[in-house]
């Protein structure tokens, strides 16, 4: 037999289904998911070329111009790995040229100030210098430069929103309050992660024991990723690490490919950027997490070539 | 008390070699250059202690390195005890603090200056028989150890902790004052990474009672304890320099209470203990006092060593080597007994390294630890490879650079890359993929060499009752240097899952495996 209920008892539950119905539509406003929104078909620029200023005018250009990412008087933050004590060609690090002129662009764009810094995995000092970042920064010559070993006072806890890894983490501060981040990775053999692009190059801002994060690479990244925002991801691809990844040190592990990969949008580079291994963005795990979590989109026929 | 233009002469001489031997002692770090610009290790290429340690040591002696040891003793052998009044950093320290400590005056039984002979000659005659503890009681060793472990990472601690308060509270006028010379602080100052030190109290502790001997005497350890002042003592019985009157004179004897290391007596002036502070060239009322150059005196009553008490420091001396041999070797019973890169073989390093701390202040991992028993009974401040606490540098030389007595040699950069210290294994019991089925790499990740030492490997492993792929980590035992990167970084809370052992050292004499079963 049924059980009988009445009109009013109908309409009560009609309307509480409905307000939990909107209740539960309500993360779809959620600020961290707003980037997923508006990356409906993001830009994507790549480029080929050996003179490496060239292709990252080139490149920037192509996504209307540096002055879409920082605008006069900001703080910006650029991001290269600088992780270890390894020379250019090595490609352990990402190539000082490519950060020397988007620093530049930053500059021109009228930038307050450009901060570029790296939690290194062996010494900050040497690896500052024998990737040749410092002595590229230097010779721009700008006191609105600052390259910066990283403060340890300026950690601090966040509570990750939606977190599936971890619920709370040490951020690196001055990123989180930068006007705008420019995250500057090398692609990179690494044997957890498979590859080690921009969400992985975001380990570099944070504190913590960093090697916890393994244990779950793909969800720990994402949550990261969920709460440092990338204004746009240059992946170096100049010189690419194929083997023995990430710090490399075998000259016959690297291969030369003079591209560079750009875009607002930190998932569709990164998915861009395993084809450049042989890959499909489907055999990343971190790439198939980040997108499922909204953070971009990994479907490169979605993406807007440019 | 009248001064003359000698004592503001020697002050100045003291607070010039103190403030040098502090600057080196500063740069005695990486500023972003490989090889470092200066001899940091100054103070103990002109230390003869060390060149006498080196000279006992097995092997040649390091002319190249020491030379400067021996032109002191050269000029002592001239000039008499100037070193311990115008030059050592550790005189310089107790005549600084002396006044803040407050000064004792009470006379010692003159028997104790032959201290300090006895401990000379009882160290030399342990080192003959292969056990050097000369490093223990240089004071050269002592002060720089004490700077090195306990008064700069104090120092550090407390900048940092002020600093860290002005940059967490905004107070006016005083924060931008504090927060602006902080960078000054920071790059030339402090130390990059605090310092963190096992032994920083306990060597603390015996600086601390050398200068609270100043409460006892003036320049107490000087007179009665401090071997390198017995040995330039023995050099300086026939200086040139000498002082005029060469006995108390019978009118006044305001030397008699006055000098500091009383040395001028009735029966003449003993050179060997005259520190040459010249302090007696002011206070004279008579103004009697100067030194000029000419030959020693006949009448030197120099300090009598007594038969009896030489033959007993000898004996005492000779004693140690057998009661420190008929303990187990420390070194094949302590796996963790690590050296750093470029160390010779443990016996000789024993010999050879005089426990300066120059390796573990330059030390950029801040790996080298100093041994309290681990390396032994007779291994005490030796350095020790800690890769839990931090792990060495692949592309770093420095500890070979610094060290005084080739106890470390300095190795090139690519002999240093091959320079095996020692071996990591992994323990299964603890290491993640093994012990809990979650995958992780951070071992494999790290490692520096550019073939990796550490490889992954896919396999099944049964993880609660199924099984489930994974990459478990091997150590390639061939490739591994023992860096201890993987033992720093293991992300294993407490206890590292993997962990470096003393196997397969360079330094060690050994059969080699041609194609040994481990790969």
């Amino acid at each position: 037999m049924m059980n009988q209920i009445d009109r009013r008892t109908f309409i009560r539950r009609t309307v509480q289904a409905a307000i939990a119905a909107a209740a539960g539509g309500l993360p779809a406003l959620d600020l961290l998911s707003l980037p997923a929104q508006a990356a409906q078909a993001p830009p994507l620029a790549v480029r080929k070329g050996q003179d490496i200023p060239l292709l990252v005018r080139e490149t920037i250009s192509a996504l209307g111009g540096i002055q879409n990412f920082v605008k006069p008087g900001e703080v910006v933050v650029v991001k290269p790995n600088i992780g270890w004590d390894r020379t250019v060609e090595l490609a352990a690090n990402t190539h000082p040229g490519v950060v020397k002129t988007l620093v530049q662009l930053c500059l021109e764009a009228g930038a307050k100030q450009v901060r570029i810094f790296d939690r290194t995995c062996n010494d900050e000092r040497r690896c500052y210098t024998q990737s040749g970042i410092r002595s590229s920064m230097e010779s721009i010559r700008s006191e609105r430069v600052s390259l910066e070993y990283m403060d340890r006072r300026a950690y601090k806890e966040l509570t990750i929103k939606g977190g599936q890894a971890f619920d709370r983490w040490e951020f690196y501060m001055p990123v989180i309050e930068a006007d705008s981040l420019i995250n500057v990775p090398i692609a990179k053999h690494h044997s957890i992660s498979q590859l080690t692009l921009g969400m992985k190059n975001l380990m570099g801002v944070i504190g913590g024991n960093r090697g916890r994060l393994h244990h779950n690479i793909a969800e720990s990244l994402s949550d990261i990723a969920s709460v440092i925002h990338s204004d746009l991801t240059v992946v170096d691809a100049t010189r690419i690490l194929k083997a023995n990844g990430p710090q490399g040190g075998r000259l016959q592990d690297v291969r030369v490919l003079d591209t560079l990969i750009a875009s607002p949008d930190i998932v569709a580079a990164d998915a861009y950027a395993t084809t450049l291994f042989g890959l499909s963005p489907e055999q990343v795990p971190t790439v198939v997490a980040a997108a499922r979590r909204g953070l971009g989109v990994m479907d490169l026929k979605q993406v807007r070539m440019v | 008390m009248k001064q003359s233009s000698w004592t503001y002469a020697r002050r100045f001489s003291q607070s010039f070699c103190l403030a040098v031997f502090l600057w080196l002692f500063l740069q005695t770090e990486y500023r972003g250059i490989d090889q470092l610009p200066y001899p940091v290790s100054l103070l103990f290429r002109i230390d003869p202690l060390a060149a006498l340690a080196d000279f006992l040591a097995p092997g040649p002696f390091g002319w190249s390195l020491l030379w400067p040891a021996l032109v002191v003793l050269l000029l002592t052998s001239l000039f008499g005890r100037f070193f311990c009044g115008w030059v050592c950093p550790l005189g310089a320290t107790l005549d600084g603090l002396g006044k803040l400590v407050g000064r004792g005056r009470r006379a010692f039984s003159p028997g104790w200056r032959r201290v300090k002979y006895y401990l000379l000659i009882g160290l030399s005659a342990a080192t003959l028989f292969g056990v050097q503890l000369l490093g223990l009681f240089d004071p050269l060793a002592i002060f720089l150890r004490s700077l090195t472990l306990a008064v700069y990472p104090a120092y550090n601690y407390g900048l940092n902790k002020v600093f860290d308060f002005f940059y967490a509270n905004d107070l006016p006028l005083v924060s931008p004052v504090v927060k602006n010379s902080y960078p000054l602080f920071r790059d030339y100052l402090m130390a990059f990474h605090q310092p963190i030190f096992a032994l920083g109290l306990f060597t603390f502790l015996i600086f601390l009672t050398i200068v609270l001997l100043e409460r006892v005497e003036h320049r107490f350890w000087c007179k009665n304890l401090c071997p390198l002042g017995a040995l330039l003592g023995l050099c300086s019985r026939y200086a040139i320099l000498q002082r005029t009157p060469q006995r108390l004179c019978a009118d006044c004897q305001a030397c008699d209470s006055l000098c500091r290391a009383g040395a001028v007596r009735n029966a003449g002036l003993i050179s060997s203990e005259c520190l040459l502070c010249m302090d007696c060239t002011g206070y004279c009322p008579e103004e009697r006092v100067s030194f000029g150059l000419r030959y020693a005196a006949a009448h030197d009553p120099g300090i009598d060593l007594q038969r009896r008490g030489v033959l007993t420091a000898v004996a005492s001396g000779i004693m140690i080597a057998p009661a420190v041999r008929i303990g187990p070797v420390t070194y094949e019973q302590n796996p963790y007994l690590i050296r750093p890169p470029g160390a010779v073989a443990e016996e000789e390093f024993l010999q050879r390294c005089v426990r300066c701390a120059e390796c573990m202040k330059v030390c950029i991992g801040r790996t080298l630890q100093p041994a309290l028993l681990e390396a032994g009974p007779v291994g005490l401040w030796t350095p020790l490879v800690v890769p839990r606490i931090g792990y060495c540098e692949y592309n770093c030389t420095l500890c070979g650079q610094v060290c005084p007595t080739g106890a470390l040699a300095p190795l090139k950069l690519a002999e240093k890359q091959k320079n095996v210290i020692g071996l990591a294994v992994i323990k299964k019991d603890r290491c993640l993929p093994f012990a809990k089925g979650v995958e992780c790499l951070v071992c494999e990740e790290h490692c520096p060499t550019g073939e990796k030492a550490i490889v992954m490997e896919e396999q099944d492993v049964l993880v609660d009752g199924q099984l489930r792929r994974l990459k478990l980590p091997r150590v390639v035992d061939k490739l591994c240097i023992g860096c201890g990167i993987c033992e720093t970084k293991c992300p294993v809370e407490g206890a590292s899952a993997v962990r470096v052992i003393n196997q397969g050292e360079s330094r060690r004499k050994r059969t080699e495996l041609l194609a040994g079963p481990y790969g």
